[in-house]
């Protein structure tokens, strides 16, 4: 028979006879996707996420089985096909139920891969670990000490028990190998990027676009390195000796930094928008905001005043008395404890209760410990100074009414209410803004204003942003996830390519609150023990020096912790047809909800899991059982939106499973695997 | 007085179930020696159970016979009540070619139906030439009746060009379409019929293994082409001329799938699988049962082949319309006076069928459901279109296998979607992902509606994604799975609004969103209310908590003041709300 | 092979008889259990995970042993639009059984089927094969109850 000529995206082809249009187009260089297609056993044709159109009958053909025919038009890419692809992935991920990663992974802002590094933590392979932390948390040491665990916050462990205790992980990883470890530093390319501000974004930023082969130089006003994990995070937290050890790790790779330089002071940006290929803004989050209550004057500004302390190294400072500290922050709650460690008597005014206070739990508790008093429900009203010289707080008692847009219930003053507090110092640590330097355009909220397309500052063509200045005051680890995205932004610049994020896109079988623990896969046998806790130094000496309050849990405490991971990520994350084309055609899991199956996952067999909530019914592996491996094992059951694929009387794989494991090879999702993970 | 001759009792599924088997003993006990046979159906269901007397002035017909010894007597005695006539209206309008004989004659008597001009055709075929046989069914324009309307002629011709040693006929008795049944008649009223022209079908193509595939549901259909094909076998028939060997016959009943309607579905089922349906090409034509050249006709379409022949292609090509010729046959049911099945010539309107034949009045119907779950519903405002393939596919319905649903001004079309989503989203096969999945959420969303739970967007993603499982499913079911939700929205919109915006079912049928209330002023407090109802919803005081009421309507038939009836959502009691 | 299924050898081995296989076993024993199925697969050849595979498939097999009467109710489009739902409700108020089920003292079972061909007397079911048209409470509760004291 004569070779058919036709047409894909309007450039002519030919095929043999008995060629699939598929196979014509994989020729091509064309990805078309397809879930079902497999070379080795018969055709199925059940996916249909590899459709194409014929143009000239306008009929939607499965490429994978549809042969072409002589003067055939064939559209494979625009984007009604897409779309027809797009719903196909859409419905199949209307039922598929798993978890693409781990929900600590995802609510980690920097998306470390976290299940990974816990399991080799697990496995007491710390540097491994480290290696793994360090693609995301290029300070590890630091994060490992003051992140707020925002991966711990949605740990499945919540469901049964109290969540693994991740952030030791890291820092235990940082500290046993922080100093021997280093990465693989490729050459330097030419590029130059000079950042302004030495802090958390500004290092991270300087990380990537090392590690891509650009040199980096940064300027900071301060006269350290560190911005706020030098200068807002007291001692107590996290130790300065430690942050220095963790910087100079930056300048063995290479980079450098100049303290002292104030941008319109010592520093121009003109100066260096021209003398570097790009510059970023990694200014900071640095003006506190005031109580706007009459005598606002009197009270220290929170972050200033523990800078100030900071400078002087936490030696020879003066006793605030008696402090109040306005505020329920972390900022709120490092002043209230840096107070009391220099013989102070702290209380917390905060003007809902403590359930609604934005700083974590952790904090709040270990500040009670070291004698803090909470004054709730209270606002200040006025600040005067009487005539003893003492300050004199003005507050009135709030009530708590409707939620306003943050969810948390709105306070309300409670009239005639009003009453005095005295004190020796008053400080107002109720937030901070940004400060745009000269000549950046900013948002309303007064942070520096970005496109979003390109991630360059308005009205500038190569200067950049990151961390709390963008995205105004947030976390170290927040920040990290900001110059992560600014880093790529000046790479695709630098590079003279468009900015493309990268896509993201995941599966999750829900939060935790939603879940009982049979809902989740166990792959391996989970530590009934209670969660590991960190061994505070003594009260004491908590309350009277900046000593760090507690030393690194040590490893084999962190193995043993490593026991409770659940594990919860996809085994085959990293292979899956179905989230692989589903991040590419930009799907969204929840565009079709309803039914879905449900049961728990079939782990009957010793070493193969059956996870039919994963299952996107394509019948591969019947095949590969039935026509490869001549076993029959297993069949498709029922049919319709209840078609599951089965094994005999639905027993599971039988002891006639010589666990060749081709049905797992080929399962184009994770709904057959091993049941472990490497 | 006259003599008579014989007499006939209907005993289809539909006479028998009707009662016909009372009436048949009955006449048989008090009919001495005078024959009493059993027959078919001749398409008067509503008058059912039918006693035709033969005698020697003509035949004698009556209807809603009862099975008593008296009601025998009084039809031995020829009285002249309950005598019924085939109203004129519909006799003008009905076109009796296909159906000509069932219900005239003895299903399984071959004699009988020789001496109506059976196996005639046969006979006409076998002086022909195969291929002079296949000319002539192209020629009389026979599009297949099962619903896809392909050439019949053309279909045979492909069979009739594969040069191979055996070759696959198979009869599609599977009559899927829940609403229709104009095969299971035939084939209990006409076996030798239909299987004359698959016989004719095979000496065209040259097939040597028939089957037919028959729905299991069909019981009585499958005893009689059983007993038909045994004596086709006796008398040698099935030796076609110039064949050394006899045909293969073979009866394969099915399991309960609708699917299996689709050729290559059957086509798999009948190879003892999983009836799930694969891509063509190859057509069956070129690979099919066990990959041997296969065509597949339904019942109705075997069943025109011997009139055809009979008739002459030319005259039957004069019948009809210009792309759709012939007759067609509908099984009428709903709310309409005289459900049964009707004889037509394409082209009529479907205001004929439903209001002249089907006996509707006029202005209580609000729609015709037709070709089933894959057809659509049309609004009784274009009932004025000519019945053919091509007309009723631009109103978004089709013409499928012939079942035409009559829906009265008292039912919700939004529930009647839902109705067909539910069945064919249990009837996807469960192989594509678009007819797996999506005739689900389909079916999900209409729920959602049906309940007093829908949005706006709901009505916006059936229109959505409606499109897109009829472009992208894999075979004919899921291509039309969407047809009842988007005909229904396209012609009654406004009801679905109503159930989204106001939380109103408009006809009051859809039950989480009507309250069942009782009028006092009509009642008679006989409490046969309270004893019924299996809630325990009704109060001694006579009031219907609709908290607890299962808006079963129990109450409401069993109420002998029809004191009982059904209101909007809040209209009535509920202890929740006080 | 199990002797009480050697009846299946009539049928011979072709594996295109499987379903006709399946329907002889149910017409014998009203249902097919797991043993039956293994008696199948080894009839004709195959594992018995591909026969139940088949056997899913379709609507008419059952895997449990119904009832000594079997009522199908008719849900085809003319049953369903003139009220096979409630005749469901009925049945489930009169016999305690709904959709797919059979009550304790394995007397009735109840199964929705989709079409009887009996449309022109919708509302109809089927009790063993009977069929029973233009049903409305009364006469359901009437042929319920004959049948009840049938048993």
């Amino acid at each position: 028979m004569p070779d058919i000529n036709f047409t894909i995206d309007g450039k002519p082809q030919t095929a043999a006879p008995g060629e699939t249009i598929l196979s014509v187009t994989r020729r091509m260089g064309l990805d078309i996707p397809t879930l079902c297609y497999n070379q080795k056993i018969s055709r199925t044709t059940a996916c249909f996420v590899c459709v194409v159109k014929d143009l000239k009958t306008g009929r939607f053909l499965p490429s994978c089985s549809a042969c072409p025919t002589e003067g055939q038009q064939i559209d494979a890419s625009s984007e009604e096909v897409v779309e027809m692809r797009r719903t196909a992935l859409n419905l199949l991920l209307s039922e598929h139920t798993g978890d693409c990663e781990a929900p600590c992974t995802m609510a980690c802002p920097a998306h470390a891969s976290v299940e990974e590094y816990v399991r080799a933590g697990r496995k007491g392979d710390f540097l491994g670990a480290l290696k793994i932390i360090k693609k995301r948390i290029p300070l590890p040491m630091s994060v490992g000490r003051v992140c707020p665990r925002f991966c711990e916050k949605d740990c499945r462990r919540n469901i049964d028990s109290k969540p693994v205790s991740i952030n030791d992980f890291k820092r235990l990883s940082a500290d046993l190998h922080y100093d021997s470890y280093m990465e693989d530093l490729p050459a330097l390319n030419g590029k130059k990027v000079a950042i302004v501000g030495a802090g958390p974004a500004g290092f991270a930023a300087a990380y990537d676009l090392r590690l891509a082969g650009v040199e980096c130089v940064l300027f900071d006003k301060q006269p350290e390195a560190g911005g706020m994990l030098r200068y807002g995070i007291p001692e107590f937290r996290l130790p300065k000796a430690i942050l220095r050890r963790e910087l100079d790790h930056f300048r063995k790779m290479g980079i450098t930094w100049e303290c002292g330089r104030e941008l319109g002071k010592n520093l121009s940006l003109d100066e260096l928008k021209s003398s570097y290929d790009a510059v970023i803004l990694a200014v900071g989050s640095w003006k506190a905001s005031s109580m706007r209550i009459e005598g606002d004057e009197l009270a220290e500004m929170g972050i200033d005043w523990l800078g100030a302390i900071a400078e002087k190294n936490w030696n020879g400072c003066a006793n605030p008395g008696k402090t109040l500290i306005v505020g329920g922050g972390n900022t709120a709650m490092d002043c209230t404890r840096t107070a009391i460690r220099l013989g102070g008597e702290a209380t917390i005014v905060y003007r809902r209760t403590r359930n609604e206070m934005p700083a974590e739990a952790v904090e709040i508790e270990e500040a009670v410990e070291e004698g803090a008093k909470l004054q709730l429900l209270t606002a200040p009203v006025r600040l005067y100074r009487k005539e003893n010289g003492k300050l004199s707080l003005v507050c009135q008692k709030m009530v708590l009414g409707e939620p306003d847009a943050s969810g948390r219930r709105k306070p309300e003053p409670l009239p005639g209410s009003e009453f005095e507090m005295e004190a020796d110092t008053v400080i107002a640590a109720i937030g901070q803004r940004t400060v745009a330097p000269a000549g950046v355009a900013a948002t309303k909220r007064g942070d520096l204003e970005v496109s979003p397309e390109t991630l360059l500052c308005t009205g500038t063509d190569n200067v950049f942003a990151a961390g709390d200045c963008v995205t105004g005051p947030k976390t170290v680890v927040e920040s990290l996830a900001s110059a992560h995205r600014t880093a790529d932004a000046v790479l695709a610049f630098l590079d003279g390519r468009a900015y493309v994020p990268a896509p993201e896109f995941n599966v999750s079988r829900g939060h935790w609150s939603s879940l009982k623990k049979d809902d989740l896969v166990y792959l391996h046998e989970v530590s009934e023990a209670e969660r590991v806790k960190p061994e505070l130094i003594p009260l004491e000496e908590r309350k009277t020096t900046f000593t760090e309050i507690s030393p690194t849990i040590p490893a084999e405490k962190i193995m043993k912790e490593g026991e409770r991971c659940i594990e919860c990520s996809c085994t085959a994350k990293s292979d899956c047809k179905l989230k692989k084309y589903a991040t590419l055609l930009g799907c969204d899991p929840k565009k079709y909800t309803g039914e879905r199956p449900h049961g728990a996952p079939d782990t009957r067999h010793p070493v193969i899991i059956y996870d039919r909530m994963k299952c996107v019914r394509c019948g591969t592996c019947v095949k590969v059982c039935g026509e490869i491996i001549n076993k029959h094992l297993l069949a498709p059951m029922n049919r319709g939106f209840k078609t599951v694929v089965g094994t005999a009387f639905n027993t599971g794989l039988p002891l006639s499973c010589k666990e060749c494991g081709a049905c797992i090879e080929e399962c184009p999702v994770g709904a057959l695997d091993w049941r472990i993970k490497d | 007085m006259s003599q008579i001759k014989r007499i006939k009792v209907g005993v289809a599924s539909c006479g028998l179930a009707a009662g016909a088997g009372e009436v048949m003993e009955a006449l048989k006990r008090n009919a001495g020696t005078i024959p009493v046979v059993g027959v078919g159906c001749i398409g008067h269901c509503y008058a059912e159970p039918i006693v035709e007397v033969e005698t020697d002035g003509g035949s004698v017909f009556y209807s809603s016979v009862k099975g008593s010894d008296d009601a025998a007597k009084e039809i031995l005695a020829l009285t002249d009540k309950g005598r019924f006539e085939i109203p004129k209206l519909r006799a003008e309008k009905e076109a009796l070619y296909v159906t000509r004989l069932a219900g005239r004659i003895v299903p399984c008597d071959m004699e009988e139906y020789k001496a109506n001009g059976g196996f005639e055709a046969l006979k006409k075929a076998g002086a022909m030439k195969p291929s002079e046989v296949v000319d002539a069914i192209k020629q009389s324009g026979l599009r297949g009746r099962g619903g896809g309307g392909f050439p019949t002629g053309m279909k045979w011709s492909f069979l009739a060009a594969k040069q191979v040693p055996e070759k696959v006929l198979i009869m599609n008795a599977d009559e899927g379409d829940p609403g229709a049944f104009m095969d299971r008649s035939m084939m209990e009223s006409v076996p030798f019929q239909v299987l004359e022209g698959m016989l004719i079908g095979a000496y065209a193509t040259g097939a040597t293994k028939l089957f037919i595939y028959c729905r299991a549901e069909y019981p009585l259909a499958i005893k009689h082409l059983k007993i038909a094909i045994k004596a086709i076998q006796d008398a040698g028939l099935d030796k076609l001329p110039g064949r050394e060997k006899a045909l293969e016959i073979k009866i394969k009943e099915g399991a309960g799938a609708f699917v299996c309607g689709e050729e290559t579905s059957m086509i798999a089922s009948l190879e003892g699988k999983r009836g799930t349906p694969r891509f063509r090409p190859p057509f069956p034509t070129d690979s099919g049962w066990n990959g041997l050249p296969t065509a597949i006709n339904n019942v109705e379409t075997f069943a025109n082949i011997a009139p055809i022949l009979n008739m002459g292609a030319d005259k039957f090509a004069a019948i009809g319309t210009e792309k759709s010729k012939g007759t067609k046959i509908f099984a009428l049911a709903g709310d309409l006076r005289n459900p049964g099945l009707t004889e037509v010539p394409m082209g009529v309107t479907l205001a004929e069928i439903v209001y002249d034949i089907g006996g509707a009045e006029r202005g209580s119907v609000k729609a015709v459901q037709t070709g089933g779950p894959s057809g659509g519903c049309i609004p009784a405002e274009k009932f004025d279109v000519k019945v053919d393939y091509d007309s009723l596919k631009e109103l978004g319905a089709i013409m499928g296998s012939g079942g035409l649903i009559v829906i009265g001004n008292n039912r919700c079309m939004v529930e009647t979607a839902r109705y067909f989503l539910s069945f064919t989203h249990r009837e996807s096969c469960g192989k594509c992902t678009f007819c797996r999945v999506g005739t689900m959420r389909m079916y999900e969303t209409l729920e959602r509606i049906t309940a007093g739970n829908g949005t706006e967007e709901d009505i916006a993603f059936l229109e959505d994604l409606g499109p897109k499982i009829r472009k992208g499913a894999l075979c004919g079911l899921g291509q039309t799975a969407p047809n009842p939700a988007l005909s229904t929205i396209r012609y009654f919109r406004s009801e679905y609004e109503a159930h989204v915006r106001d939380k109103v079912c408009p006809s009051l049928v859809c039950p989480t969103l009507v309250d069942l209330q009782l009028d006092q002023s009509k009642c008679v407090k006989c409490r046969l209310c309270i004893k019924t109802c299996p809630a325990s919803a009704i109060s001694d005081g006579f009031v219907i908590d609709n908290a607890s009421c299962l808006k079963c309507n129990s109450c409401l038939e069993v109420c002998p003041k029809k004191a009982i009836r059904r209101v909007p959502r809040g209209e009535g009691f509920n202890s929740n709300n006080q | 092979m199990l002797s009480e299924f050697s009846y299946l050898e009539e049928i011979g081995h072709e594996k295109g008889d499987l379903i006709k296989g399946l329907q002889l076993i149910q017409q014998k024993e009203g249902y097919v259990s797991d043993d039956a199925i293994r008696a199948v697969a080894e009839n004709f050849g195959m594992s018995p995970a591909e026969v139940e595979g088949v056997l899913t498939f379709y609507a008419q097999f059952k895997r449990v042993k119904p009832g000594r009467f079997q009522i199908s109710s008719c849900d085809g489009t003319a049953c369903h639009i003139k009220g096979t739902p409630l005749i469901q409700q009925w049945i489930t108020a009169e016999l305690g059984i709904k959709d797919g089920e059979t009550d304790a003292e394995g007397r009735f079972s109840l199964q929705t089927v989709a079409c009887l061909g009996c449309c022109s007397l919708a509302p109809v079911m089927a009790i063993n094969g009977r069929v029973y048209g233009k049903l409305d409470r009364r006469n359901l509760v009437k042929i319920l109850n004959e049948y009840r004291k049938m048993d």
